[in-house]
C-alpha cells in the first residue's frame, strides 16, 4: 500500500511538475506572443533604420546621383571633421543649449521659490506659466517671428517706450548675433516653465521641518539658501539640465521657422545642417555621418555629466 | 469636312515632328554626332512606340474624334479621360502642388471640375516650396508610385529627367494634342518644356519678374520736375539698376517716412533671382565653361552684390527681412513708390481684382487701385523666377490619365480660366492668355499688364538648369545673406564661388561641364 502509494504519490508529482513545467512554459510562450509585437515594431523603427543609416553613413549615397552606394569608409566623417558649416553649427548649438539652460534655470527655480509658498491666485498663475510648454514649437516660433518684427513687433516698440525714442532693430537675418538672441529669448520663453514645474515639484519634497530648523538657528535667507533647498534640489536639478539638454540640443523648429540658418550659413544648428545636407541636398551619407558624429558626441557629454553629478548625488 | 480637319491635324502633328527632328540634328553634323543624334532618334522613336503601344486604343480613338471635330485638346483629353475611367483603369489621380494658394485653384476649381467632367477624382498633396523637390527624388527613389502628377519647376528639370523621374510626354501629345496648342505657349516657356529634344512637361505658371510703379507719383509734375532739376533726366520706368536707385533714392528722400522709393524681397529666401538676373545683365557668368570654375566673383559680382547693399538703404528700414507679403503689404498700403520686380500676382492684388473671394481675405486692401503701371526688369532683361510645369511621374500607375489631366489643365481653354482665377498665383504664359480680350478688361491697365509680361518673356533671362539647379539656387540665397548680414562683398561672393566648386565636384566635373554647355546654347542663359 504504502508502495503502491508511494508511487502513485511520485508519480503525482511527476505529473504536477510536469503541468506546471508546461504551464510555465505556455505562460512564457504567451508572454513572447504578447511582447513580439511590439518586439517587432522596435525592430523595424528603432533598431532596423539606426543599423541602416549607420551603414550608409560609410557610402557616398548622394540621391541626386545614380549609383552612389560605393563604399568610402570614414571620408564622409573626416569630411564633417574638415567642415566650417559643422563646427559653426556645433558652436552655435553648444551656445543656444547653455546660455539657453542656464537662464530658463535661474528664472525657473525664482520663480518657484516665490510661488512654493502659499500665494492668492496660484491656482491660476501656474497652468498659464505652463502654456508655453504645451504649445507647438513652429507655432511659438510663428508668433515670436512677429513680435521679432522690426516694424511691426511688440518687442521694438517696448523698447520705443523703455528709451523714450523710436527703436528700430533688425533682430532677424540681418546679423547671427541678434539673430541668435532672438532665438534664445524664444526658446527660453517656451521652456522656462519645464524647468519651473520641475524645480517646484523639487522643492516640494524639501521636508519643511529643515526650514524650520533653520529659522531656529537663525538661519539667514540666503544660508537656508545655500545649505537647503540647493543641497535639497540636487538631484532634481541635475536631472532637469539633463532632459532640456537633451532637448535643446536638438534644436531644429525655431531655427526653420526664423532664420532658416540665415544670414548666410551662420545661425545653423546641428540638426539643421543635419536635415539641409540630408533633406534638401539629399547628400545621405554625409548626413548620416553627421547624425553619428552628433550622437558620439552627445553620448560622451551625457556620459560625463552624469557620472560626474548624478552618480555623483548617489554617492 | 471632317476629312478636311483630319488631315489639316495630321499635317500640323507632321510639322511638329519635322521641328523637332530638325531641332535636334540642327547642331553639329560630323560623323560622331550625327550617329550619336541618329541612335538618340532611334531610342526616342523607341520608347515613343512603346507608350504608343501601351497607350489606351479607345481614349485614342476617342481624342482623336473630337480633335477631328472641334480640334480641343481639353475636350479631347476629357474624352480620352472617360474612356479611362469607363473601363476602370483609374479612379483617382494625385498631383503634388505648392502649398497656400497655388494648390487652391486645383482644389477648388481644376480638381472638381475635373471630376465632374471624367469621374476622377484629383487629389492635392500640397508641400512647401523647398520640400516640393526633395518629395519628388524620395518618392522616385522608393517607387511608391504615389504621386501621378509633379510640378516641376523649370530649374529642376535636368535633375527630374537625368534621375528618370519624369516621363516624356511626346507620345502622348503626338496622339492626344492638337499641335497648334503647343505653339500658342510662349517660346520662352515651350523651350523650358524641352531637355534633350524631348518634352517632358506642359507650362503651367509664367513667371517672370516685373516691376511695378506708382503712375499718380511718377507723372505728378511737381515729382517730374524736381527729379529733373536733381538728375537732369525725365522721372520714368528705370531702365538700369543705377536709374532704379535714382529714382527709388528721390522718392525716400523726399517722402519718408510716409512712402518710400521702392522696396525688393531682400529676405535671402529667394534672393538669387535677383542677383541672377542683374549679375548677367551686368556681364557676369556662372562658370568658365572650360574649366567649369565658377565665377561668381567677377566684377559683375562685386558690382551686383555692392549695389543690391546699397540699395537696401534706401528702402524702407528692416527690408533685409521682407520676402512676397512684407513687400505686397507696403506696397498695397501706399508705402512704396515702386517694387523692384517681383512676381505678376501683385498687378491683380493693386487692383483688387477678385477681392471678395474667400481666398483673398488675406490680402490687405489696396489703396493704389487705378495708379499702377509695370516695367520690364532694370537692365532691358526679365528673370525667369520659377515656374511650374504639369508632368507625369515616371513612377505613376496612371500615367496616361495623369497626362491627360496636364493636357486637359494645359490648353488654351482651361488655362485661361486658370489664370483668371484671382485665388490662383498662376500666371499668363500662352500667347492667347498676353491677346485675351477678356483678361485685359479685367482693369483698366491689364492690357499694359499682360503687354509687360509678354515683353518680359521676350527677352527673359533663365533660371540656371542644370542639375542640382535648386543647391545652386540655395548657395546663391546664402550668399546674398551672409552679405547682407554684414560679411564683406568679396567674402560672401568667394563663399559662393566654393559652393558652387562643391556642387560641381560632387556631381561630376564632366557630367556638369556637359550640362553647363547644354544650358548656355539656350536662349535667355545670358543675355544675347
Amino acid at each position: 500500500m504504502s508502495v503502491t502509494s508511494g508511487s502513485v504519490t511520485a508519480a503525482s508529482e511527476t505529473h504536477r511538475v510536469g503541468r506546471i513545467q508546461s504551464f510555465a512554459g505556455r505562460r512564457r510562450f504567451e508572454g513572447w506572443l504578447m511582447v513580439a509585437p511590439a518586439i517587432v515594431v522596435f525592430l523595424a523603427l528603432g533598431i532596423f533604420p539606426l543599423i541602416y543609416s549607420l551603414v550608409i553613413s560609410f557610402q557616398r549615397r548622394d540621391l541626386m546621383r545614380a549609383n552612389t552606394n560605393e563604399w568610402v569608409g570614414f571620408a564622409n566623417y573626416s569630411k564633417a571633421l574638415r567642415d566650417d558649416r559643422v563646427w559653426n553649427a556645433l558652436q552655435n548649438t553648444i551656445g543656444l543649449t547653455v546660455f539657453g539652460i542656464a537662464i530658463e534655470f535661474v528664472l525657473g527655480l525664482g520663480l518657484a521659490l516665490i510661488l512654493v509658498d502659499e500665494l492668492r491666485g496660484k491656482r491660476f498663475i501656474i497652468p498659464i506659466l505652463m502654456l508655453p510648454v504645451m504649445m507647438v514649437p513652429v507655432i511659438v516660433a510663428l508668433i515670436w517671428r512677429m513680435l521679432w518684427d522690426n516694424q511691426y513687433g511688440a518687442i521694438n516698440q517696448i523698447l520705443s517706450w523703455i528709451a523714450g525714442h523710436d527703436v528700430n532693430i533688425v533682430w532677424l537675418l540681418t546679423d547671427k548675433n541678434r539673430s541668435l538672441v532672438a532665438i534664445l529669448v524664444t526658446q527660453v520663453w517656451q521652456w522656462m516653465p519645464f524647468m519651473f514645474l520641475i524645480m517646484l515639484a523639487g522643492l516640494a519634497g524639501i521636508s519643511p521641518d529643515l526650514y524650520e530648523a533653520a529659522a531656529l538657528d537663525g538661519a539667514s535667507w540666503w544660508h537656508t539658501f545655500r545649505d537647503i533647498t540647493l543641497p535639497g534640489l540636487a538631484n532634481v536639478i541635475a536631472v532637469a539640465i539633463l532632459f532640456r539638454a537633451m532637448d535643446a540640443f536638438k534644436i531644429f523648429d525655431l531655427i526653420f521657422m526664423m532664420t532658416k540658418g540665415q544670414p548666410g550659413t551662420s545661425t545653423e544648428t546641428v540638426s539643421w545642417y543635419i536635415y539641409d545636407r540630408g533633406r534638401q541636398a539629399l547628400e545621405m551619407g554625409y548626413a548620416a555621418a553627421l547624425s553619428f558624429l552628433f550622437l558620439i558626441f552627445v553620448t560622451i557629454v551625457a556620459t560625463i555629466y552624469i557620472s560626474r553629478f548624478l552618480r555623483g548625488h548617489e554617492a | 469636312m471632317d476629312q478636311s480637319r483630319d488631315r489639316k491635324y495630321d499635317e500640323r502633328l507632321y510639322q511638329f515632328v519635322e521641328s523637332r527632328v530638325k531641332r535636334m540634328m540642327a547642331a553639329s553634323i560630323d560623323r560622331r554626332s550625327f550617329l550619336k543624334k541618329s541612335a538618340a532618334a532611334t531610342a526616342v522613336g523607341i520608347g515613343a512606340a512603346s507608350v504608343r503601344a501601351s497607350l489606351t486604343p479607345s481614349a485614342v480613338s476617342a481624342a482623336r474624334k473630337v480633335l477631328q471635330q472641334s480640334g480641343d485638346s481639353a475636350e479631347a483629353a476629357v474624352a480620352a479621360a472617360r474612356k479611362l475611367r469607363e473601363e476602370g483603369q483609374v479612379e483617382k489621380l494625385t498631383i503634388i502642388s505648392e502649398a497656400g494658394l497655388q494648390a487652391e485653384d486645383l482644389k477648388v476649381f481644376s480638381g472638381p471640375l475635373w471630376k465632374e467632367l471624367t469621374g476622377i477624382e484629383l487629389e492635392v498633396i500640397e508641400k512647401p516650396f523647398d520640400e516640393i523637390f526633395p518629395t519628388m527624388v524620395q518618392e522616385h527613389l522608393a517607387g511608391t508610385g504615389a504621386i501621378d502628377i509633379l510640378q516641376v519647376v523649370p530649374a529642376w528639370l535636368a535633375d527630374c529627367v537625368t534621375q528618370g523621374i519624369v516621363e516624356p510626354l511626346n507620345p502622348y501629345i503626338e496622339q492626344y494634342m492638337n499641335p497648334a496648342d503647343l505653339d500658342d505657349i510662349h517660346p520662352t516657356y515651350r523651350d523650358l518644356m524641352n531637355y534633350g529634344g524631348q518634352i517632358y512637361g506642359l507650362f503651367d505658371d509664367g513667371d517672370t519678374l516685373i516691376g511695378y510703379y506708382r503712375s499718380d507719383l511718377f507723372e505728378d509734375p511737381v515729382h517730374q520736375d524736381a527729379f529733373r532739376q536733381q538728375h537732369g533726366k525725365e522721372l520714368g520706368p528705370p531702365a538700369t539698376w543705377e536709374d532704379y536707385d535714382l529714382i527709388q533714392t528721390y522718392f525716400t528722400e523726399a517722402l519718408a517716412p510716409e512712402i518710400y522709393g521702392g522696396a525688393s524681397q531682400r529676405n535671402p529666401i529667394q534672393s538669387n533671382h535677383w542677383f541672377s538676373q542683374e549679375f548677367r545683365v551686368r556681364g557676369g557668368k556662372f562658370f568658365d565653361p572650360e574649366t567649369m570654375q565658377a565665377t561668381l566673383d567677377s566684377e559683375a559680382g562685386v558690382a551686383t552684390l555692392t549695389r543690391m547693399l546699397e540699395s537696401n538703404k534706401s528702402m524702407p528700414p528692416g527690408v533685409e527681412q521682407w520676402g512676397f507679403v512684407e513687400v505686397l503689404t507696403a506696397w498695397l498700403q501706399g508705402q512704396l513708390a515702386m517694387v523692384g520686380c517681383t512676381w505678376p500676382p501683385y498687378a491683380r492684388f493693386s487692383e483688387e481684382y477678385g477681392k471678395d473671394t474667400k481666398q483673398m481675405e488675406w490680402v490687405p486692401p489696396s489703396t493704389i487701385s487705378g495708379n499702377v503701371k509695370y516695367f520690364v526688369m532694370p537692365g532691358g532683361w526679365s528673370q525667369q523666377a520659377s515656374g511650374f510645369m504639369l508632368n507625369v511621374s515616371a513612377d505613376s500607375k496612371a500615367k496616361e490619365a495623369a497626362y491627360l489631366f496636364s493636357q486637359w489643365a494645359n490648353s488654351p481653354t482651361i488655362s485661361l480660366e486658370r489664370v483668371l482665377l484671382p485665388y490662383s498665383l498662376r500666371d499668363p504664359f500662352r500667347i492667347s492668355h498676353y491677346e485675351s480680350q477678356e483678361y485685359r478688361s479685367k482693369w483698366p491697365n491689364a492690357g499694359l499688364y499682360l503687354d509687360t509680361l509678354r515683353a518680359s518673356a521676350d527677352n527673359c533671362l533663365l533660371d540656371l538648369i542644370m542639375p542640382a539647379a535648386h543647391d545652386f539656387e540655395v548657395a546663391m540665397d546664402q550668399m546674398f545673406g551672409a552679405a547682407q548680414g554684414g560679411m564683406p562683398v568679396e567674402e560672401a561672393l568667394a563663399q559662393g564661388n566654393q559652393a558652387f566648386n562643391d556642387l560641381v565636384e560632387r556631381g561630376g566635373r564632366d557630367a556638369m561641364k556637359a550640362a553647363y554647355a547644354e544650358f548656355i546654347k539656350l536662349k535667355g542663359a545670358y543675355p544675347a
